[in-house]
């Protein structure tokens, strides 16, 4: 491998075309509505998403799980149809129609051949617009969520990252977790969860991303027909505050587990796409733990054979960032690791990153764009992304300018703010003496 | 425009894939499909070994061998290979069954020839090195924590598998049991390399924005030069007829019981195989399904339940279903709630609307696997496992044709009250 080469790759992947093209078609409906549209002829299928700004950050504080509640009944029942009815019409067309929330916003995705659009996309009208949340659905789902809580409580990467959050996010919603817990979800009504509808799911705080086999105009026609007649209320929409970083003091959690391995997870407060920190704080994140070639990967999982798993990774998210690193590893290894870890977070704020490191990070990040937008659906949720968190339809071509302009003593700059191993809160599920 | 937009409709969409396949002279197999939509590549070569091929005392070696594939040759050191492909913005990761070793890589096109080299290179030229070697079993192991040894349906699952079967390997963890894995040594990983790892013993598919003629001619020029090995020993294990119910209890750390059901059943070889298919839709298939419907949605009695038949393994294989019980359920309850689903198909037939939508079902998952250029090659070497890759057209025909006589006779025969293989976690406290 010479360096010759590597420039080559390096200035083919940069030379971007001029004038970056927008992803999709983009219309405000007079309601209020953002409608997004990408036109993907080839393949006879079209997928919907409807994200609404009606996620668990709007949850009332007594009231954890209720977002999630909500966006699981949305598919239960409406106006027309009971829940069993709505399951039949979209699985006798082989499509899907899934209604969830996030900590963000409300998603409900369509997915069907190009030949049952009318079907899909009356059925996605209904169970947003008119959903009935009958009682005994709710009851039914209540009982679920709490098993499904209870279940989780086996599965030690997502009990670390519920605690991880309640560090990184102290009295912020993000601290508490989407499901929320057995005892809340227990209190919450069918009042609530219809107040929650009426109030958050709304018109002017909703995305529709239509992506497929169809043409814009199909798209406006078939969409404004079904959600031109919603209703925006006069009332402002809810606002969520944002953390900011540094965020608390570091704070460490063990929680015990009988389990042969350990689950180690590493946070703090970052930053969120708008923040000019956030492209070198990618770069340095990739060439510490972001994938095969990256630091940590080589000294805990190559060299030290203590992991099957170790990364980094940023997280932004609209209301607040966190960057996280994490490892699985036998019990008795746990110090070592941790020791490897702190010693890798250090060396990316003492030393830039070398020549040959950051462009490949760059490379990795700038080439591998595409393949995150290889099919219809992976394109409307990134399409949805882009638009709630105002980066423009540009932002593919625009990540990647920004991407190659990082070099080693913006990463190192960003590392010494973000990388410092003693403002980490951590982690420990496990047997830990 | 529409004559445009027909130039890059995929061909499948009318009904068959334009697939350029072919044998070169040292027996590799290679399928090409061309899909201009985005301009990226997957390249991905099949191993026909997996952990069918292992013995008593070594098990794991598959995909032990797999994670080291990635340790380096004599031209590509050690760790390079992921490096270079993370350099060219590729994605690569391998996976390893029963019955395969996959690797593959997406990439932008024009860095197919990087690939090819890479892939050809490993598939003749591993280091293997000892040192690598050691690391590399402990990284491993510690996989195996993970996924079975810390999560009680990978442990559950494990031990159903193991009697299930006494004679075929199908009964063996992938992974490998821990006490072999601590003693594979380099000599018998570098045997079975040899053994297995021949240019006609693999095949190549690469779907996406190429053109087929080129992209043979470099596979030709970088692949054809490796030397057709001895043709891999055949796997003779044949798992003699099961004869009474086996069960087996586990009682660990777990917040759930949980409940496996698993019948012995054929494989696409067998004129049932398309009906079992439709079988699994039927009764597993989305929240309409059967057992979601009843177990789930009626009863309440499982947080979540469901089926999963392997159509596409080398060799006759399980039917599983699972059910992980709601809170003060107990498992027996679920055991009997999903043998009574069974008892039920041989009894009546299903109705008109639930077999159109099985079908429906199976139908549009083939559309929507259009979509993407990865799933696309990875189902064009299913398909070319058992039979050859025109395959998936007469799949489709055969699941059109199956009726509901033809589901209640395949459930008589291959779900068998007294034939079972049941599994049960019990949660210490």
């Amino acid at each position: 491998m010479n360096r010759l080469f590597l420039v080559a790759v390096v200035v083919l992947l940069v030379a971007l075309p001029a004038g970056a093209t927008p992803i999709a078609h983009r219309e405000v409906l007079s309601n209020g509505i953002v409608l997004l549209v990408a036109e993907r002829p080839a393949v006879p299928i079209v997928a919907v998403r409807v994200f609404s700004r009606a996620g668990a950050v709007f949850d009332p504080p007594d009231r954890a799980g209720l977002a999630n509640l909500t966006g699981a009944l949305l598919t239960r029942g409406t106006a027309k149809r009971t829940g069993p009815e709505l399951d039949s019409a979209i699985e006798f067309v082989g499509g899907s129609l899934e209604a969830g929330a996030g900590r963000d916003g409300m998603t409900t995705s369509l997915a069907v051949l190009r030949k049952d659009l009318t079907l899909g996309l009356d059925l996605l009208g209904e169970v947003v617009l008119s959903p009935t949340f009958p009682e005994p659905e709710l009851k039914r789902k209540v009982a679920e969520i709490q098993a499904a809580i209870k279940r989780s409580e086996e599965d030690p990467g997502t009990v670390g990252s519920r605690a991880l959050s309640r560090l990184v996010f102290p009295g912020h919603p993000y601290a508490t977790p989407v499901e929320g817990t057995q005892a809340s979800v227990a209190k919450l009504t069918r009042d609530d969860v219809v107040r929650f509808h009426s109030q958050y799911m709304r018109p002017d705080s909703t995305i529709i991303a239509v992506v497929g086999a169809i043409t814009v105009e199909e798209a406006r026609r078939e969409i404004g027909a079904r959600f031109g007649g919603w209703r925006r209320p006069s009332t402002p929409a809810a606002r969520v505050p944002v953390a900011t970083p540094p965020g608390p003091p570091p704070r460490d959690e063990t929680i015990k587990r009988e389990l042969t391995q350990a689950t180690i997870l590493l946070g703090r407060q970052a930053v969120r796409q708008s923040d000019p920190d956030y492209f070198p704080l990618v770069v340095g994140s990739y060439v510490l733990g972001g994938g095969s070639a990256s630091r940590l990967y080589g000294r805990v999982r190559d060299e030290g054979g203590l992991a099957y798993s170790v990364y980094s990774y940023a997280n932004p998210s609209k209301y607040g960032a966190s960057f996280v690193v994490g490892a699985q590893t036998r019990t008795a290894e746990v110090p070592r690791v941790l020791a490897i870890i702190r010693e890798e977070l250090g060396r990316m704020t003492r030393e830039p990153v070398s020549e040959r490191d950051l462009q490949l990070a760059k490379s990795y990040l700038i080439g591998s764009f595409p393949l995150r937008l290889d099919t219809s659906s992976k394109v409307a949720d990134f399409i949805v992304a882009v638009e709630e968190l105002q980066l423009g339809l540009d932002y593919a071509d625009r990540y990647k300018e920004r991407i190659a302009r990082v070099t080693a003593a913006d990463v190192q700059r960003v590392a010494a703010k973000y990388f410092d191993s003693d403002r980490f809160s951590r982690v420990v599920v496990g047997t830990v003496p | 425009m529409a004559v445009l937009l027909a130039s890059v409709l995929p061909a499948s969409v009318h009904g068959q894939d334009s697939v350029v396949a072919t044998t070169l002279d040292n027996g590799l197999r290679v399928l090409l499909l061309e899909d201009h939509r985005s301009p990226i590549v997957s390249f991905q070569t099949w191993y026909k070994v997996g952990s069918r091929n292992e013995h008593r005392g070594t098990t794991g070696l598959a995909h032990f061998l797999e994670h080291l594939m990635f340790k380096g040759t004599q031209k590509y050191g050690p760790r390079q290979f992921a490096r270079l492909v993370e350099e060219n913005g590729g994605r690569d990761n391998a996976f390893t069954t029963q019955d395969v070793t996959s690797y593959f890589v997406d990439i932008a096109a024009d860095r197919l020839d990087l690939v090819i080299d890479l892939e050809a290179d490993r598939m003749h030229n591993l280091l293997l090195d000892a040192k690598d070697i050691e690391s590399e079993r402990q990284v491993v192991i510690e996989e195996r924590r993970t996924r079975t040894e810390d999560d009680p349906g990978g442990f559950l699952g494990e031990a159903v598998g193991s009697i299930a079967f006494r004679a075929h390997p199908y009964g063996q963890p992938i992974i490998g049991w821990v006490v072999d894995l601590e003693r594979i040594t380099p000599e018998q990983v570098r045997a079975f390399y040899r053994t297995y790892y021949q240019p006609n013993n693999a095949v190549v598919v690469v779907a996406g924005d190429f053109k087929p003629a080129e992209v043979l001619e470099k596979i030709k020029q970088r692949f054809g030069g490796i030397p057709r090995g001895p043709e891999p020993p055949p796997m003779l294990a044949v798992e003699p007829p099961q004869s009474g119910e086996r069960r087996v209890t586990v009682s660990r750390k777990a917040e759930l019981p949980i409940v496996y059901v698993a019948y012995h059943v054929p494989n696409w070889k067998s004129d049932d195989a398309a009906a079992l298919e439709v079988l699994s839709a039927v009764l597993a298939g989305g929240r309409t399904s059967r057992i979601y419907k009843n177990l789930i949605y009626d009863r309440q009695l499982a947080l979540d339940a469901g089926g999963d038949y392997s159509y596409f393994s080398f060799d006759p294989n399980l039917f599983w279903f699972w059910a992980t019980p709601m809170p003060g359920q107990a498992p027996d309850v679920l055991e009997k709630a999903l043998v009574e689903e069974m008892e039920r198909l041989k009894k009546d037939p299903v109705s008109a609307e639930e077999l159109q939508r099985a079908k429906n079902q199976i139908e549009a998952s083939f559309v929507f696997a259009e979509d993407s250029v990865h799933r696309r090659a990875s189902l064009l070497a299913r398909f070319d496992f058992v039979g050859g890759h025109a395959e998936k057209a007469r799949f489709l025909e055969r699941i059109r044709g199956i009726t509901a006589a033809d589901l209640m006779r395949v459930a008589g025969a291959w779900f068998p009250l007294d034939l079972k293989n049941v599994g049960i976690l019990v949660p210490k406290p």
